[in-house]
């Protein structure tokens, strides 16, 4: 049995004041192994967000099964850490603060909560930073203490929501090597939702290609690269055909018409 | 020139610059007082009142009756303080609270605290009690609207994030609802001692026999106009110093609020 299974995951929201209600996920079953790196990609309403909260236990499916390790997520739980866009750190706390606030609530004890989040600060490279309060960071630093805060707990699966969608191209681009880095450190597994069709070639094992109205799994591409990977197999001829790979399948969305007209729906998910 | 020391020194020429109104507002009064132009009982001027305001001073008189007034104030603040942020987080934690509450305090928030008075002499009496819950009145309401407002305009992902760290119901509200929300609160509470201080005088000089606003209605029906001036020079440093300490501790509480509202992000 797989670490992830998702079978035939189900999610209709309902409409306010009596508005018809929105399907989100229609039928999505998807299996994902243990240390995998899967990359989901889509269009905008597709519920490839949704799915990602409801992995993190923090959205449920209206129908359907969703099980980690055989056991049936039911809430939001210390394994399952999650990175949000937004990178949402706690501006009260300092950058350790905020990498030991998971360990610290979780009653680990001081000692070594110090000893983690010494270790993760120069994971993520953020050393000399350590008394620094999120507003004296840059975009890019950020993300790098909101992942850092997220592997304090040492979870089995790290859910990433578009964690470098608001960051400028260059620092996206060393955020990518970072985290390829830092994944093969803490050995877990990820899904990684974002736009950028090359960054999830870069960054995946397989790459998950979702259709939307209402979210469905299209495609799935199994990323033959071998790792670490540099910036330089951005030109390798086999990218650039899983690229065009790609971009063939989420064209074909396009030309539905449901990649250009966004439906409500994004708003709640996002 | 060091860039530090220039801005530094720019402070400096600032605060001085601040000294230049009241100065001069000092100098104007006292020139149209000494020359005649309007007589002492009408407007005495700034050195004698200052004279008397001394002369009280010594006499005890000015440190008594501040020392009744902030105590009334106090009682009431804090009371109000305990009682608004207390409220508040009940009502912004259950939905059943709020609606139970809401109606009340839609209609008795928007009620002048003064309309409070004949009720409040009637059942209290003219005492400490009726003056001390007509300054609750003042400050409880913004001081519970704040709160509520500060706890439910966090961010829904942030709580998201705090949950999938492993935050239980207890935990995410002590850790991590009410330091997002403290910056609201704490605005509440510093508007509230401006509340509390307006009020305090104003009942204080409908009936009373002590207090600052006491002070200044008592010499008005003496026309006694020069310890009116001393009065209200005496309330205006008080109103001035505790709008200063309650910046303080803001700024102290909030480092990181106040820092990153200045760093513009």
């Amino acid at each position: 049995m797989s670490f992830i299974t998702a079978r035939h995951i189900g999610k209709t929201f309902n409409g306010k004041n009596n508005s018809d209600p929105t399907v989100a996920i229609g039928d999505l079953t998807l299996d994902i192994e243990e240390k995998e790196f899967i990359a989901i990609i889509g269009p905008s309403g597709c519920g490839k967000s949704t799915f990602l909260l409801m992995v993190a236990g923090l959205e449920s499916a209206t129908s359907g099964e969703l099980a980690i390790e055989g056991k049936p997520v039911t809430g939001p739980d210390h394994q399952r850490a999650i990175v949000f866009q937004e990178f949402l750190l706690f501006p009260w706390k300092t950058v350790k603060g905020n990498i030991e606030f998971g360990p610290r609530i979780n009653r680990v004890d001081k000692g070594i909560c110090q000893t983690l989040s010494r270790d993760l600060i120069r994971l993520v490279g953020l050393e000399g930073f350590e008394e620094c309060f999120p507003h004296e960071l840059s975009g890019g630093m950020k993300q790098r203490v909101a992942i850092a805060r997220a592997l304090a707990n040492k979870p089995k699966v790290l859910l990433m929501d578009e964690p470098f969608g608001a960051l400028d191209a260059l620092t996206r681009e060393t955020m990518q090597l970072e985290l390829q880095k830092i994944w093969q450190k803490a050995q877990c597994t990820v899904l990684f939702v974002t736009h950028s069709i090359t960054e999830a070639i870069f960054l995946a094992d397989r790459v998950v290609v979702m259709g939307s109205r209402p979210g469905f799994v299209k495609k799935i591409l199994t990323i033959d690269l071998e790792r670490p990977r540099s910036r330089k197999i951005h030109t390798s001829h086999t990218f650039r055909r899983y690229e065009q790979i790609l971009k063939e399948s989420i064209w074909e969305e396009e030309e539905d018409g449901s990649w250009e007209r966004v439906p409500a729906l994004e708003k709640r998910s996002a | 020139m060091n860039p530090a020391l220039k801005t530094n020194n720019r402070h400096s020429h600032r605060t001085w610059r601040k000294f230049l109104s009241p100065i001069l507002l000092i100098l104007t009064w006292e020139i149209t007082t000494r020359a005649g132009l309007v007589e002492s009982w009408f407007l005495p001027g700034p050195f004698l009142v200052f004279k008397t305001l001394y002369g009280m001073t010594i006499s005890g008189e000015v440190p008594y009756h501040t020392a009744i007034s902030m105590g009334r104030a106090a009682a009431g603040y804090l009371a109000a303080a305990v009682l608004g942020i207390g409220l508040g987080l009940l009502i912004a934690w259950s939905i059943l609270i709020e609606d139970f509450f809401d109606p009340l305090i839609e209609l008795i928030r928007p009620l002048s605290s003064f309309a409070l008075v004949p009720i409040l002499f009637l059942w209290f009496g003219v005492g400490d009690t009726s003056k001390i819950i007509l300054i609750f009145k003042s400050c409880f309401f913004p001081i519970l609207l704040n709160t509520i407002a500060g706890i439910k305009g966090v961010d829904k992902k942030l709580i998201m994030a705090a949950k999938s760290l492993g935050a239980n119901e207890g935990q995410l509200w002590i850790r991590v609802l009410i330091p997002s929300a403290l910056p609201m609160i704490i605005t509440g509470l510093r508007i509230s001692t401006a509340m509390a201080m307006m009020s305090l005088v104003g009942v204080e000089m409908l009936s009373s026999d002590s207090g600052l606003g006491f002070l200044v209605i008592d010499a008005q029906r003496t026309f006694d106009t020069q310890r009116v001036f001393a009065g209200i020079i005496v309330l205006s440093v008080v109103g001035f110093t505790v709008d200063r300490v309650s910046r303080i501790i803001q700024s102290k509480a909030l480092y990181w609020h106040t820092q990153t509202s200045l760093g513009g992000q």
